[in-house]
């Protein structure tokens, strides 16, 4: 990763990333806490919606399908989230996107739908500037 | 890489769960006196579940109460000390839907040589509708093998009026939320109070969850509260610290 392209370091913000890929968690865990977000990751639906019970989030980075094919648990988690906190951010990623899915998951109140793949540095990027509105 | 396992499986895996023990004091005329010990669960190490609040909450999103309460009394039982009362946490739609569950706690204390008259068996339930003959009827059967029945979280969610009538607890477990403060907040006297009346009609004790300072435990204390819980008496112990405690209580 070079480090120099990388956005500023940001003041410490509480991140959760769901994915039900392990690498995935692992390695946008890694990205992010090098940013210099706390960072907890989820691998499944039920997972993250325990940890927004318990724990206030700035930003939640989910992927749309965490329980393969046809899945949309991301949009729960939308509902989720903005059920306990307004003010906590949302991006949904999703390698099956489709113009309705997207429509809808703004719908629900996510902040940001990106097709995968996307750079992690671009999420970051995205990452930073909605928490910075 | 797809996950292969979930998180349940980690959870119920030999060693998953990681069990910690609470004390629970009878305040004296002068000092305290260990009344028992609660038992606790922690989730897999390192992982998000080793927050109590955290692993619950996902055990009851998965519906799955009924396998992680035997998970959590087994390697409980399995640590524990001996010569103390042990209170285990148990939804209550665990002794609704699980027939097995009784035969289960009797056989795990007897393995582990626990009496089953030093168990207390704490009812908590957070997502109704269960099977409400299955329940009176397992309770029942708990006492009649002279385990005691406590009702954790008083007042809050479904541990309310109904529960009480149902259960008809020999402890009433009062949150922390509305210990917490209580010396500075008539509300929440008036409350403890009510609970106190409610406690003595059903010839229940209440146990004070959540103590953590002095001026709480005078306000307790006139209230007519002696049963206390709390970091000010102790935090979660592990099984050998909870063994030294017993051992030099004794």
């Amino acid at each position: 990763m070079n480090m120099e392209s990388r956005p500023r370091k940001v003041p410490k913000e509480r991140l959760l990333i769901v994915d039900d890929e392990d690498l995935i968690v692992q390695a946008m865990r890694k990205y992010f806490e090098a940013l210099g977000y706390q960072v907890d990751g989820a691998f499944e639906l039920e997972e993250a919606q325990a940890l927004l019970a318990n724990y206030e989030y700035d930003l939640v980075i989910a992927d749309l399908r965490l329980t393969g094919i046809g899945g949309v648990e991301g949009l729960q988690i939308v509902a989720d989230v903005h059920q306990r906190c307004a003010r906590t951010r949302v991006i949904l990623l999703s390698a099956f996107g489709t113009p309705d899915i997207e429509r809808e998951s703004y719908n629900r109140g996510a902040d940001a739908f990106l097709q995968k793949p996307k750079a992690m540095m671009e999420i970051a990027r995205i990452a930073q500037s909605l928490l910075e509105q | 890489m797809i996950r292969e396992h979930h998180a349940l499986d980690a959870i119920l895996d030999p060693g998953g769960i990681t069990p910690v023990y609470q004390p629970i004091v009878r305040l004296q005329p002068i000092g305290t006196k260990l009344a028992s010990l609660e038992c606790l669960s922690r989730g897999p190490k390192g992982s998000n579940f080793e927050a109590a609040n955290v692993l619950f909450d996902y055990v009851r999103l998965k519906r799955e109460e009924t396998l992680v309460d035997r998970a959590c009394i087994a390697a409980a039982l399995a640590s524990a000390p001996m010569s103390v009362r042990l209170a285990l946490n148990v939804h209550a739609s665990t002794l609704a839907r699980d027939a097995d569950f009784i035969p289960f706690l009797m056989e795990t204390a007897k393995q582990n040589e626990i009496g089953v008259q030093s168990l207390t068996v704490e009812i908590v339930e957070h997502a109704p509708p269960w099977d409400g003959v299955g329940f009176l009827k397992a309770l029942d059967r708990l006492r009649d093998l002279g385990i005691c029945i406590a009702l954790d979280d008083v007042g809050l969610g479904e541990s309310n009026f109904k529960m009480m009538l149902d259960v008809r607890p020999d402890y009433l477990k009062v949150d922390r939320y509305f210990v917490d403060g209580c010396h500075e907040d008539r509300d929440r006297q008036a409350v403890l109070r009510m609970i106190c009346d409610l406690a003595a009609h059903f010839e229940a004790e209440i146990v004070a969850e959540g103590v953590e300072n002095e001026a709480v435990v005078e306000t307790l204390t006139e209230t007519g509260i002696t049963l206390m819980q709390g970091y000010l008496f102790g935090r979660p112990l592990s099984a050998a610290d909870a063994a030294a405690l017993v051992h030099a209580a004794a």
